[in-house]
């Protein structure tokens, strides 16, 4: 592991990350995620100035991103207060704000339209099969992939203070990000093709239901009905039906 | 009664993770019901459960403005009755009993998602009115009773739900299955179906130009694998 340069150890910034892993903890609609991240601030605050309460003060704004890409954020004002905050308060706010609205984005794109939807895809097929060792795998994989990506993420932006802006603006950012979604996709039709091939293997009379009810959902999604919805709107007529069958 | 205050405890800690933490993918009712299995009961009636809300509640394509369930809650509650009623009754109808289950679930996961709403407000305003003190040694303790005090408030409140929506589930699964026999077909039928929804939930979160060929590609490698096997 490369040394990380500056007045923060690898145990300080392992106390940062400890706290930026509750950033979630005290979110709310006024300030949303302001706690946590002086929070975060607050374990390496001592170190990196003399005035402390001082450096709380300046960032008890509002701050918003992804959870996963906060520790970037957290990174690169750490290394910005570091060195006397160039250029004063109201730059390292707008440094603030525009890491997190564009990583906010990327966040979300890579997090929750990427790996979490292909990791939970991936592990109701392996449920399906009762393949516990895949859901185990599952669960290990995604955990030591967000954890490594905050934990990277935290160093990262330490190490380049204002240069995160630049380090987020290029092609590669946007190759990744698709590389994740292709790949949640795939993993969907995985799950598709898992489904049919089970209805086929019961009957012709539940491949046509099977397709008859992903039309419809798909068509009640696209209406803003959620799935869950018609789930329970169908239960007791799944009784009525049956019992009238009867 | 320990077994819902064990499942109770379970839901505090899995909300912790996902509403608090890191979102370890562990509160995911597929992940929360195999905890449930492993500790409370028979694993495959709790995972079958588990299995059948994750895809209904597939975290992909959400509909527009609609909020998302609380899942941790669901899929806590699903496994907890299906395991609770089949270890009383023992009844064969196995399907029967987790289709009920699962719709238990899908009641709570909603109702959940309500009350935690309703009860974060007051979380809201706290949050909202929070001033940070000048003199840093005090400003540290705050956030850190801060940060602990709002998690330990998101555990409680799914805990305490927990604790009151699971017998309430116990007894509308043993009640429809010991006395709507007639509709087991139907519920059976319709726990099968449910994966379906699923499969509209990724059509539709896919269909894009670039995406669909991905999917396709996965379908693909889904049909040679089940042709093979």
């Amino acid at each position: 592991m490369a040394p990380v340069t500056g007045r923060l150890s690898r145990g300080q910034l392992a106390h940062v990350f400890a706290r930026l892993l509750f950033i979630q903890a005290t979110i709310h609609r006024r300030g949303m995620q302001n706690i946590g991240f002086l929070a975060a601030l607050d374990a390496a605050a001592a170190p990196i100035t003399g005035d402390p309460a001082g450096l709380l003060a300046r960032h008890a704004e509002h701050f918003n991103t992804n959870p996963n890409a906060a520790p970037v954020v957290v990174g690169g004002v750490l290394r910005i207060e570091e060195e006397g905050g160039k250029g004063g308060p109201a730059s390292v706010s707008r440094f603030k704000q525009a890491c997190a609205s564009a990583l906010a984005a990327a966040g979300d794109v890579l997090f929750s339209g990427g790996l979490k939807p292909l990791a939970l895809t991936l592990a109701a097929v392996s449920a399906i099969y009762s393949f516990f060792a895949g859901l185990v795998a599952v669960l290990v994989l995604y955990n030591a992939a967000v954890l490594a990506v905050r934990y990277r993420g935290l160093t990262f932006g330490y190490e380049r203070g204002w240069g995160v802006i630049d380090a987020f603006s290029g092609s590669r950012v946007q190759r990744v990000l698709g590389i994740a979604r292709a790949s949640a996709a795939c993993a969907g039709g995985l799950l598709v093709g898992v489904v049919l091939t089970r209805a086929v293997g019961q009957g012709p009379v539940l491949v046509a239901l099977t397709i008859g009810v992903s039309a419809l959902a798909w068509t009640a999604i696209r209406r803003g009905v959620p799935a869950s919805r018609i789930a329970i709107l169908f239960f007791p007529l799944s009784w009525i039906v049956a019992m009238v069958l009867k | 009664m320990s077994e819902t205050v064990f499942i109770a405890v379970i839901a505090g800690l899995l909300a912790l993770d996902d509403r608090a933490g890191w979102q370890s993918l562990l509160g995911e009712p597929v992940f929360a019901a195999l905890l449930v299995g492993l500790a409370a009961g028979p694993v495959g009636p709790a995972l079958r459960c588990g299995v059948a809300l994750q895809l209904v509640w597939l975290s992909i394509g959400a509909a527009r403005g609609s909020r998302r369930p609380n899942v941790v809650v669901g899929g806590l509650v699903a496994a907890g009755a299906a395991c609770g009623v089949l270890e009383r009754t023992g009844d064969p109808r196995e399907l029967f009993v987790v289709a009920t289950a699962v719709f238990c679930g899908l009641l709570a996961g909603e109702a959940g998602a309500v009350v935690a709403r309703v009860a974060g407000g007051g979380r809201e305003r706290w949050l909202g009115r929070f001033q940070l003190p000048a003199e840093a040694g005090a400003a540290s303790r705050r956030l850190v009773l801060t940060t602990t005090a709002s998690a330990l408030y998101v555990a409680l409140v799914d805990g305490i739900f927990v604790l009151l929506a699971l017998p309430a589930a116990v007894f509308l699964t043993e009640t429809v299955t010991g006395r709507l026999g007639a509709a087991a077909a139907g519920a059976t039928w319709w726990l099968a179906l449910l994966p379906a929804l699923a499969a509209g939930t990724i059509v539709h979160a896919f269909a894009t130009r670039t995406l669909a060929r991905f999917a396709a590609l996965g379908l693909l490698i889904a049909g040679v694998a089940s042709w093979l096997l």
